[in-house]
């Protein structure tokens, strides 16, 4: 790895189980959006146009898919000579017995052998379950403009939704002065987005002695950046402006669906210079019946719509048959809608099946439902 | 098992003239139904087939095709065994007549004769069909056929496929002609410019060709031997979909046959996957004011108006109150609100956004140029 060069990890993290049964046979970042994407699409090609090269994901969990999934690093770009995307999980070594990731650092303390590989400079760390585009690069430069020992992503929200956050309490010049997670009187609005850039060389030592005190959860929110701000170490707030969407729960992923039909969305998916890479599909384009009626709808190619589509989103090869109404919803890639079936509101879970004149979901819900099961017709 | 035959995709025969598109692109490089190129059916019928030598031949406008074909990547030809070969053959400014195919052989016969298969077959850029190249490899070596040459039963002769040739087969499947498509009956077997041969017989009989006349093409050449019954040639009959693309009329034509649901199915299977060169482009957005039915809309559209029995290529706009009608609107172009558009190909990146009204019938097509500000 060249000098000055920044390797990335990702915190893919557990099963996500506030995502059910999405999350059942895949992990987390490997879960469907926006059509014809899976979450993990976004840090991996914010990496690469980031000309980052290194890109580790870790995961404790399910890994089969999402290996299969991010092995092919040439769907971003990323399989030239010094490049590669590697999904870590749990290994067993030499000198220790297999163990869990018993928390975000020690999911990196437990690949210092994979990072010190590529000998690399700085180390970014990122989470798996964010929707957003953003350039590490730019992050990077303020980092070395600054000469921090650490940088950590923010972003502002509203004062009143402080409390559910990591906040970052700075001083005049952006320093961090204070973390503090969740609290209940905030003295700042600067929410931590779990993204943060560390000198390897001194996280290194850092993490080694974390690993060995019994006390710590090994988290870096709660553990290492208090050990930082203790040492009177430089960390630096980054703040980052535009659509940044925690995709944790159905509602949120949902939510974040729905925006894309939201002609004045912040996230612009159409930029030629800030692409997000995924696979794609060898199908034809989105076909639309003679008798279809089609309203607010984001989709994509391979969709199939001959029934009625309002303020939806329709994933790769997804179907509405004749007759068929799907409104307010998610339909992830191969999820098929029979004739004359119903389903309001809902996340229809990837080739799932409703069948002919069933009906799902209402509009007056109070939550999204999510649909993971076929749906038997009503004859 | 290694495959025993490479395949050859053939550059843009003379008899191809596509209105206005071509000025632009070989057959090979035109849009087909908004996301693919022509060429991804021949180049995914070998991959498919496990045919992973291939030749492609170019002629004129090189850049379309190296740039969407690459090395082969997105065909699925990815192992270190695999080769697809982009032959740019010198184009012969002086006389057109120069241009065949047997002149792009010659110009690389040394790449032919190294290569170890002991077949060849060879495919057109501009025709669109599924075909599994190795089964008529094997229908080729069972028969002890000196060539197998396959062909299409269509009932609409005397006024399509009118650049193609057509073939004589008798009941024992022999060919005993072929000659240009002179419109004179419906009933017709339309030649498919691929064939299968050995390779040394290939080797031969181009170097043949050119002693023969400088301006023949392999195909007539083949006119010239069936006529003298020297050889053992054999027809197959294919099945399925299938269109030639030789002038706007029947691009126009083969687009729009795959708004039929039935076509689609035939063309694209689960397991016979067309590949193309991907541009990861994001999903269109059809937007409230929007009125979209029986049309196809490849990724990345902004669809504000009214689309009707059209056909709508990657990151195109169609403005509020926009019309548009039994057309094909190419990539990333504009038409711009109240706009009325009626039979009408749109070249890439054209803006219609002062002329209020195109309005043709699809027996008289309308072309805007690529580019172009109207």
């Amino acid at each position: 790895m060249k000098q000055g060069n920044m390797l990335a990890m990702i915190l893919a993290g557990g099963r996500g189980s506030r995502l059910h049964e999405l999350t059942d046979k895949v992990a987390k970042p490997a879960v469907y959006y926006g059509g014809k994407y899976r979450i993990v699409d976004f840090p991996l090609s914010n990496c690469a146009n980031s000309g980052i090269n290194v890109v580790g994901v870790l995961t404790q969990y399910e890994s089969v898919l999402l290996n299969s999934y991010v092995a092919a690093g040439s769907r971003w770009g990323l399989d030239s000579a010094d490049a590669g995307v590697f999904v870590l999980t749990p290994r067993e070594k030499a000198d220790s017995g297999l163990d869990v990731y018993r928390g975000t650092a020690d999911a990196i303390s437990q690949n210092i052998d994979f990072i010190d590989q590529y000998n690399p400079e700085y180390l970014l760390i990122l989470s798996g379950d964010h929707i957003y585009k953003m350039n590490y690069d730019k992050m990077l430069q303020a980092h070395i403009e600054q000469g921090a020992n650490a940088t950590i992503a923010v972003r502002p929200v509203p004062i009143k939704e402080a409390s559910r956050f990591g906040i970052m309490n700075t001083n005049e010049a952006g320093d961090i002065v204070e973390f503090e997670e969740k609290p209940a009187h905030p003295k700042s609005n600067l929410a931590s987005m779990g993204i943060y850039i560390f000198n390897w060389k001194d996280l290194r030592k850092l993490l080694i002695s974390d690993m060995k005190d019994p006390d710590s959860d090994h988290d870096f929110g709660k553990n290492i950046i208090p050990t930082m701000l203790a040492d009177n170490k430089k960390l630096i707030a980054y703040r980052f402006e535009g659509y940044w969407k925690d995709v944790g729960t159905i509602d949120s992923l949902w939510e974040a669906n729905m925006d894309l039909l939201d002609k004045k969305n912040e996230l612009d998916l159409s930029d030629p210079t800030w692409r997000i890479y995924s696979e794609d599909a060898s199908s034809l384009p989105a076909y639309i019946g003679p008798d279809a009626e089609i309203d607010r709808v984001y989709l994509t190619q391979g969709t199939v719509v001959e029934g009625m589509a309002k303020n939806s989103v329709l994933s790769t090869l997804s179907q509405v048959k004749a007759g068929a109404k799907v409104i307010d919803t998610v339909l992830m890639p191969k999820a098929k809608v029979e004739e004359g079936a119903t389903v309001t509101r809902a996340i229809v879970a990837s080739g799932v099946k409703i069948g002919k004149g069933a009906v799902v979901g209402s509009a007056d819900s109070e939550n999204i439902i999510l649909v993971s099961k076929n749906v038997k017709g009503v004859e | 098992m290694a495959a025993k035959a490479f395949g050859i995709v053939t550059s843009t025969p003379r008899r191809v003239n596509v209105y206005g598109l071509q000025d632009y692109r070989p057959a090979g490089a035109f849009t087909f139904i908004g996301k693919f190129r022509v060429i991804d059916f021949p180049v995914s019928n070998f991959s498919n087939s496990g045919i992973k030598n291939i030749q492609v031949y170019l002629n004129k406008h090189p850049k379309a095709l190296t740039d969407h074909l690459g090395t082969g990547r997105n065909y699925n030809l990815n192992s270190k065994r695999d080769r697809l070969q982009l032959f740019y053959c010198n184009h012969h400014m002086e006389n057109e007549v120069y241009n065949t195919d047997v002149s792009d052989y010659l110009d690389n016969l040394t790449f032919i004769e190294e290569l170890p298969q002991d077949y060849v077959i060879i495919a057109p850029c501009y025709m669109i069909y599924k075909q599994d190249y190795s089964a008529l490899l094997d229908e080729h070596i069972l028969s002890g056929a000196d060539i197998t040459m396959l062909y299409h039963k269509v009932n609409n002769a005397k006024d399509h496929f009118l650049n193609c040739r057509v073939m004589g087969v008798d009941q024992d499947q022999v060919v005993t002609s072929l000659e240009i498509n002179r419109g004179n009956r419906q009933s017709q077997c339309v030649f498919m410019d691929t064939y299968v041969m050995k390779k040394s017989l290939f080797i031969d009989l181009v170097q043949r060709t050119a002693k023969y006349s400088s301006t023949y093409s392999l195909s007539q050449m083949l006119g010239v031997l069936i006529k003298r019954e020297e050889l053992e040639i054999r027809g197959v009959q294919h099945k399925g979909f299938f269109a030639s693309v030789d002038d706007l009329q029947s691009y126009y034509e083969s687009n729009m046959s795959l708004l039929d649901p039935k076509n689609q199915k035939d063309l694209f299977q689960d397991d016979w996957w067309i590949y193309t060169r991907t541009t990861d482009t994001n999903p269109s957005r059809i937007y409230e004011s929007a009125q979209v039915k029986d049309s196809m809309i490849a990724n990345g559209c902004h669809i504000e108006g009214t689309v009707e029995h059209s056909i709508i290529g990657r990151a195109v706009h169609i403005g509020k109150g926009a019309v548009v009608k039994n057309s094909i609107i190419l990539d990333h172009a504009q038409i711009g609100d109240d706009i009325q558009l009626d039979s009408q190909i749109v070249d890439k990146y054209a803006r219609i956004t002062r002329t209020k009204e195109l309005l043709n019938t699809p027996d008289e097509l309308g072309y805007v140029h690529r580019a172009d500000r109207l």
